[in-house]
């Protein structure tokens, strides 16, 4: 008899915790998966959802995971308006599942991104308004959904933070700005050997990227930005810190994710992705935001986004304190434009 | 299941100086940091022996050696992320002192099955949604962990032990990769026989 009341309460737990709940509300925080391809990706919604307005965060990397995204001043300042989605992409953050390698690739992140946006409308209603923002890497994938079938019909917006549409310009582009900024730092007597070394390997490597050679210039592009005085500095591990307790993070599948990702045979086939060919395409209103002193996405690649989409919705806006991690780094001009854009096209 | 599996594997291998024979039972809260979990288990022990070393000074140390196969049933709920069921099969090295303080080591293998903190859906090609129910995966699992404890039949006569142990759980293949969860185990180990003969061993 204890046995089978034992049975009866665990079944009651998981049927508790996987029952669908949907709440609509001004301060709503609830979590949900998509599975799809045999990953079970988390996503967890939080703020306004009666706002019927939807952000979904396109996290980079790949493998980081969403939930750094989760500040205080984004809670206060977006979710306060507007719900956000805090989507961890397949083998990223949360994401579970059991060998998933060979679904780890940009066409299915792409599908796995539109079936989140039809999970989202399914949830919450098919008249939701959704923006998408696709922060660094996510900025790619964001790039390969606008440009893919009819996906931009889906949404109202597409906000791109310090992202990449093409990887092999994107390395071109980190590789000319360390050299001018860097030959400008020793002008000034700034971390002398510190640059040095970083133009001594741009000198040496002068085009037609190899990945080693790519990640290579992604890492001395981390370490320009530290030197820079102008930079509002960005702490990740600080970050990660601020929200592991509260939001029940797993940190070991956060980490584990996080490095299969980073060293998947697919970051092979990106450093050769670009969808600048494609950009025409988008006639969805766009909003671009980069850091002044991203070398690791130079804002470059932002003025070729402007330069080459249809819609006559676009506006840039470059933070003057940032590099890679607007959000972070400058948080008033970031939730502000975020604000304004989403009011004027939800 | 595993404990008659693990019983078969070990009764081959087993000396003719076997000198204990027991079942206990084990529950435990069974924290994973933060978050809750219990579990329950049987050991059988396979080998006892007692030993008694002479230190330089001619000073006696006496102390239990015992091996135990131990079959447990393992769960821990971790909001919004899973709950994982495991069951496991293990060998366990333990150390007892005549005061009865004791150390003990334990590897272990199992099978996870996890269930996903939170409604689970998916999305067909057509856009169409639906609810999977009593979604998650399993894992191969393999649990390494040291503890410490009492055993209160050795001077107080009474069938249990109290202990906690550090369990580091490992399950694969998470995600191409393995997901690593440190577990504490705080419990009850309660002795259903303990009719134990020891032979001092030189």
């Amino acid at each position: 008899m204890q046995s089978q009341t034992v049975f009866v309460l665990l079944i009651l737990l998981l049927v508790s915790c996987q029952k669908e709940k949907i709440t609509i509300g001004t301060n709503v925080s609830e979590t949900f998966y998509l599975d799809n391809a045999g990953a079970s990706m988390r996503i967890l919604v939080e703020g306004n959802t009666a706002s019927h307005a939807f952000l979904v965060i396109v996290h980079g990397g790949p493998g980081e995971g969403s939930i750094v995204y989760d500040t205080d001043y984004i809670t206060q300042h977006i979710e306060n308006k507007y719900a956000v989605a805090f989507w961890d992409q397949r083998d990223a953050g949360a994401s579970q599942g059991n060998s998933n390698g060979n679904n780890l690739n940009l066409p299915q992140m792409t599908d796995d991104l539109k079936k989140v946006i039809e999970l989202i409308k399914y949830r919450y209603g098919q008249e939701s308004s959704i923006f998408i923002l696709g922060h660094s890497f996510g900025g790619l994938l964001t790039s390969s959904f606008m440009t893919t079938d009819q996906n931009q019909s889906m949404i109202k917006g597409w906000i791109m933070v310090d992202g990449s549409q093409n990887y092999p310009l994107n390395d071109t582009l980190t590789r000319q700005m360390l050299l001018r900024v860097g030959q400008e730092q020793i002008a000034l007597n700034k971390h002398i050997n510190d640059w040095n070394s970083i133009i001594d390997f741009c000198t040496a490597h002068t085009g037609n990227f190899t990945l080693a050679e790519s990640n290579q210039l992604e890492t001395n592009a981390e370490y320009a930005e530290s030197y820079m005085d102008e930079v509002n500095q960005f702490n990740l591990i600080t970050a990660m810190e601020a929200v592991s307790i509260n939001d029940d993070l797993p940190l070991t599948s956060i980490l584990f994710n996080y490095l299969y990702s980073e060293n998947a045979g697919f970051n092979a086939t990106l450093a050769k992705t670009q969808f600048s060919s494609l950009l025409y395409k988008i006639v969805t209103p766009t909003l671009l935001l980069y850091g002044k002193y991203d070398f690791i996405c130079p804002k470059e690649l932002g003025d070729e986004v402007i330069s080459k989409i249809s819609t006559t919705d676009k506006r840039m806006v470059i933070s003057p304190v940032s590099g890679h991690n607007f959000m972070f780094q400058d948080p008033v001009l970031f939730c502000l434009e975020v604000d304004n854009f989403i009011e004027k096209y939800r | 299941m595993f404990l008659t599996f693990a019983l078969i594997g070990f009764s081959q291998g087993e000396s003719p100086g076997r000198l204990s024979d027991s079942l206990n039972l084990k529950a435990s809260y069974n924290s994973s940091l933060i978050y809750p979990g219990a579990r329950l288990g049987v050991e059988y022990s396979v080998k006892s022996f007692n030993v008694v070393k002479t230190k330089k000074s001619g000073k006696e140390r006496n102390f239990d050696k015992e091996r135990f196969v131990s079959a447990n049933l393992g769960w821990y709920h971790h909001p919004y992320f899973h709950d994982n069921f495991y069951l496991a099969a293990g060998w366990t090295m333990r150390r007892t002192k005549s005061s009865g303080f004791f150390t003990e080591f334990s590897p272990e293998i199992g099978l996870s099955r996890t269930f996903l903190g939170g409604t689970t859906y998916k999305v067909n090609d057509n856009g169409t949604v639906s609810i999977k129910k009593f979604a998650g995966y399993y894992y191969a699992l393999l649990s390494v962990g040291g503890g410490v404890g009492y055993d209160f039949s050795k001077i107080k006569h009474k069938p249990y032990m109290l202990f906690y142990k550090f369990n580091l759980l490992s399950m694969y293949p998470y995600n191409n990769t393995i997901y690593l969860r440190p577990a504490m185990e705080i419990g009850l180990i309660y002795k259903l026989s303990h009719f134990h003969i020891s032979k001092p061993k030189a």
